[in-house]
């Protein structure tokens, strides 16, 4: 709201500086943006919030400044002369549609002059940035932006029948307002009509046929209050935001509409000239009466933090237009001024007068009782997670939680049920790149499609190195009335797949879980047939990890060899040990011995680390998997040779020579036996 | 026993040698103290011109083996000779034995530490190029609005807040309704929020009526009303996570960002209580103390509200909304407001990650480019 600083002289008489006035109205609410001088006036910029549309004029303004700094304030009454007939014999009002409006009011200036308005009003609406166009529409934006109330003037004479109804709209009527625009009118929006038809939208737009010209001789001052949500409704749907629909979303101050509309009249009549009508009319609602509010003032202590004197207190309210009903010792009674409606509680009033003293008054250094937070579980593994993924090379990414359709059809893991999707797209948040995939409206049900996108981009810059991750939600639907938000764990990387690999395993040990993975098979269309797998802890599923296959990089516009994985963090959490218990370690040497087994190309590495354990038995410390090698000459084409270094270790005694031979034997035996596998001499 | 007879000796301070020079101790030659002492002194003084000589580590370590070798260093004969001497002379002999190996000893260990380039006789090697990068291990990064989120949960747990955690797609009792925003305020209009569906294959509209819509949330206040529908005062948490509103993508706008919300709620709780954690807050972010000040502003679900400014390079910079707890927001949780009072408060994370590493472009931090990834 840019407001005059000459205007507001009209109603207060100012004495602070321009720097100690805009100062105090940032620190009471109404925050300075900025000032500028306009010829021998300075225009104001203060942000008005939602809650107080008193001050979306000029009078509201001057009224909070009086308040502040305690400065005398006072409105004019507007002097009217009502030299013409009676409105009522020459003109009728009728409210059909009172949930659209609530009170619609009229009067009548005969015989006006339509011409440009004097330098002083130019001025001022200069200043405040609102262009001219006659002195009559310019005296309506005028008394709008003095108290707030938005008006319209229609040129009398062609408005049919004698009469207004306001009212719902017709099917398939429509409305050709000032902009010269045809609007279609719908359910919910508030018509002003005459006995033929539309000749304005009520609060937000009027009509082109009953516009004021230079030839119009008659005017009807039309002083209305609409409904905030059909304005807001209709502002929206025909996209027509104006003054008048801006304050008409928010509470109007009812007592106000009588004042402003004589306001009007009073200022056609001095600068346009003309008979005002006898009396005017007035249909619809009265004004609601609203109870008293009481205010117990140790309250005020207990919500602000701060003593403020009872009589400072009741000042406060005093000079902001509250009744004082009655007082006592302990409390006090008011009523509100009939602007104030956002003024219904005693908590209201608290802020009140909070505002007006100056929370400066609220100390910063008060003692503050100490409480021992704790840092979640979750919280304390995701941090363990983080740190040894960025040490093993990926750096963290962060991705939008929404993606279009086909990201979203190409791999969902979780979930065979079909994403969530949102009433309206995310924009502006694909690369230029991506702008053909289709409208970001999908909840993702993994966090791959996206490390994908990220991979393209990298890739598409020629960026070395790409090695992602993101830990955050998915969005799968549920039975229940909220959806289930997993948090999981993406990564995308250009290394190979066993190094993939070995990163989620260290991960698991860097959790301290020290099991073994069991590895499956998998089938999904992004990832290659061959080298990807499920991983699965005893029997639930942890993840997936697997080359992006041919068709997948396709479709994401991939150039280069790709890894993908994504982790469930709920399971990784089940299984992390945060506070790992002391074992004592064996105090006896360990002998190490190396095998290299020929086996069918069918048996995995899995199948003969798992025969070579049940056979070493409690002894064994370690197997470690060196290579696989293939003498296709030597060992037929069919076969294969698994490497691998055991560790033997007693926590009893010091293992002899003898005694790991033993073992060994057995372990040859059983692989021998369970995988016909031999013994490479 | 020999062994034992060492520990005495050693406890009893005459001797001070290893039990396992006692227990290998054979030899039966007859020697008087007179020549094992010049023997020693031989064999000192030629140690230590052995060792003062030696130029390299290598003949370092060849002279080592002949002096103190411990299978055929001469050290090793003397300490042999050792038994062929008279019993009441053995001490004084021991004695001196143990001066000069001690002696000795050290003189190697000098030498050791000049070959090694300690002294100011060591050499320079040209060839070794200590400028040569050092070998480097690829080291990932956090993301800078994971790096700003763990420092923003570690100020609020110092001040005793514990973090808590909720959902991102909501109900509009706990996004709208319970944080005393009603039906026909402007927030809610379907056009500021991202309702959500299940995705119908034939309906391109998902269906948008009915009670309860659910939709992605607007704030972090939602975590507030769960967490005190469920647990009674006193209330000391911050919730932190992604938001969404539909503002189309810009360098100042994204569809989707992160907010930080505190809430304390029990007796007492006060407008200087939330000036006082704020304040802290500022300081223990800003690692000085810091002016602050509230302004009055307006939420729903906080009466008063304010807006809080930090003064920081001569100018106030904007910190978030703020105020004590709307006394409705309270009712609808079940916590009598004539009883508990609190305040909230909230923040944009990316706003302070920006303003923290002078980031210009919110998009940035969305593109995931690993080279500005890299820079944090």
């Amino acid at each position: 709201m840019i407001v005059s600083r000459n205007w507001l002289s009209d109603f207060v008489k100012i004495q602070a500086t321009d720097e100690e006035l805009t100062q105090r109205l940032t620190m009471s609410g109404l925050n300075h943006e900025s000032s500028e001088v306009v010829d021998d006036d300075l225009a104001i910029d203060l942000e008005v919030t939602s809650n107080r549309p008193d001050c979306l004029g000029h009078i509201g303004i001057a009224r909070e400044i009086a308040a502040l700094f305690g400065y005398d304030f006072a409105i004019p009454t507007p002097l009217i002369k009502e030299t013409g007939s009676p409105i009522a014999n020459q003109f009728q009002l009728r409210i059909e549609a009172p949930e659209l409006c609530r009170r619609f009011t009229a009067r009548l200036i005969r015989n006006v002059q339509v011409g440009p308005s004097p330098q002083w009003l130019i001025a001022r609406l200069k200043t405040i940035g609102v262009p001219t166009i006659n002195n009559i529409v310019d005296i309506s934006n005028y008394v709008m932006f003095e108290c707030g109330q938005p008006l319209h003037v229609f040129d009398f004479d062609k408005i049919h029948g004698g009469q207004i109804i306001v009212r719902d709209p017709k099917p398939e009527e429509e409305l050709v307002a000032i902009d010269h625009r045809v609007y279609r009118l719908e359910p919910g929006m508030c018509v002003v009509a005459d006995a033929e038809r539309a000749i304005g939208l009520g609060g937000v737009m009027g009509g082109a046929d009953t516009e004021v010209t230079d030839r119009t001789v008659n005017v009807l001052i039309e002083a209305a209050q609409f409904n905030s949500m059909a304005i807001r409704n209709t502002a929206r749907k025909l996209n027509l935001h104006s003054a008048a629909s801006y304050r008409f979303e928010r509470p109007i101050d009812a007592h106000n509409i009588d004042w402003a509309s004589r306001r009007c009249c009073e200022l056609i009549l001095q600068l346009a000239g003309g008979e005002l009508a006898q009396n005017w009319l007035d249909v619809g609602s009265r004004p609601d009466e609203h109870p008293p509010i009481e205010l117990r003032f140790d309250q005020i202590q207990r919500i602000l933090g701060i003593d403020i004197d009872n009589e400072v207190a009741t000042q406060i309210l005093e000079r902001l237009g509250f009744k004082n009903l009655q007082q006592s010792h302990s409390k006090i009674s008011v009523s509100r001024p009939s602007w104030r409606n956002d003024v219904t509680r005693e908590i209201d009033l608290i802020e009140e007068i909070g505002r007006v003293h100056g929370y400066a008054h609220v100390p910063d250094d008060i003692a503050v009782p100490m409480s021992a937070s704790h840092r979640r579980t979750e919280d304390r593994i995701l941090g363990k997670v983080r740190n040894a993924l960025t040490a093993a090379g990926f750096d963290e990414a962060m991705t939008a939680s929404l993606i279009p359709a086909g990201w979203s059809e190409a791999f969902s893991p979780w979930s065979n049920l079909q994403p969530l999707q949102t009433s309206q797209g995310m924009l502006g948040v694909l690369e230029k790149a991506s702008h053909n995939v289709g409208v970001v409206k999908y909840l993702r049900r993994s966090l791959v499609p996206s490390l994908l996108e990220a991979r393209r981009i990298n890739e598409y810059k020629s960026n070395s190195e790409i090695e992602l991750f993101e830990i955050a939600k998915v969005y799968l639907e549920s039975e229940k009335e909220l959806p289930w938000e997993p948090i999981k764990i993406g990564l995308v990387s250009q290394r190979d797949f066993f190094e993939v690999k070995g990163v989620i395993e260290t991960l698991l040990r860097h959790l301290n879980w020290n099991g073994e993975l069991d590895i499956m098979q998998c089938d999904f269309n992004l990832l290659d047939i061959n080298q990807s797998c499920e991983l699965r802890i005893n029997g639930e599923i942890l993840g997936w990890l697997g080359r992006v296959s041919e068709s997948g990089k396709r479709t994401f516009g991939i150039r280069q060899h790709t890894i993908v994985a994504e982790l469930d963090f709920g399971l990784l959490c089940n299984l992390a040990t945060l506070i790992p218990l002391h074992t004592d370690v064996s105090l006896f040497p360990a002998i190490s011995r190396d095998f290299n087994f020929i086996v069918q190309n069918r048996i995995h590495w899995s199948d003969l680390r798992a025969v070579v354990a049940e056979a070493a038995g409690s002894e064994l410390e370690s197997i470690e998997y060196k290579e696989t090698f293939r003498d296709p000459q030597r060992d037929g084409s069919d076969k294969k040779r698994l490497l691998m270094s055991l560790v033997l270790r007693s926590k009893a005694g010091t293992l002899t020579g003898e005694q790991a031979d033993q073992i060994c034997r057995e372990i040859v035996v059983s692989c021998q036996e369970k995988l016909a596998a031999e013994l490479v001499a | 026993m020999h062994q034992g007879d060492a520990l005495r000796r050693c406890e009893l301070g005459l001797l001070d040698f290893s039990n396992d020079f006692w227990c290998g101790m054979s030899s039966n030659t007859v020697i008087t103290l007179a020549q094992f002492i010049k023997e020693l002194d031989g064999f000192s003084s030629d140690a230590q011109a052995a060792f003062d000589s030696a130029q390299t580590a290598e003949d370092l370590e060849n002279a080592r083996v002949e002096y103190l070798g411990a299978r055929q260093g001469r050290l090793k004969s003397l300490q042999k000779l050792l038994g062929g001497i008279d019993v009441e002379e053995k001490p004084a002999a021991g004695k001196k034995l143990n001066e000069v190996k001690t002696n000795v000893q050290q003189s190697f260990e000098v030498a050791v530490q000049r070959v090694a380039g300690g002294g100011a006789t060591a050499v320079r090697d040209p060839l070794f190029d200590v400028t040569v990068p050092g070998q480097k291990f690829r080291i990932g990064k956090l993301h800078p609005i994971t790096q700003t989120i763990e420092e923003l949960k570690d100020i609020m747990g110092r001040l005793g807040f514990s973090s808590v955690d909720g959902p991102e797609v909501e109900d509009e009792w706990h996004n709208f309704e319970a944080l005393n925003i009603p039906g026909d305020h402007p927030a809610r209009d379907p056009l500021e929020n991202f309702y959500v569906a299940t995705s119908e294959r034939n309906s391109e509209r998902p269906s948008s009526e009915g009670p309860n819509q659910r939709l992605l949330r607007s704030q972090t206040s939602t975590v507030q009303i769960r967490v005190m529908e469920r647990t009674q005062p006193p209330v000391r948490i911050i919730s932190l996570g992604r938001v969404y509103r539909p503002d189309t993508a810009d360098a100042t706008h994204y569809p989707m960002f992160h907010q930080m919300e505190g809430l304390w709620v029990d007796r007492h709780v006060s407008l200087a209580h939330l000036k006082t954690v704020l304040k802290l807050f500022a300081t223990s972010y800003l690692g000085e103390s810091v002016p602050i000040r509230i302004r009055p502003s307006f939420f729903p679900f906080t009466e008063p509200s304010v807006e809080a400014d930090y003064f920081w390079n001569g100018r106030w910079v904007e910190f978030g909304g703020a105020g004590i707890v709307d006394p409705n927001v309270l009712a609808s949780v079940g916590y009598d407001p004539q009883i508990y009072s609190g305040f909230a408060f909230g923040l944009g994370v990316e706003r302070l990650c920006m303003i923290r590493h002078k980031i210009t472009d919110i998009r940035n931090l969305y593109t995931n480019d690993v080279r500005f990834l890299r820079q944090f």
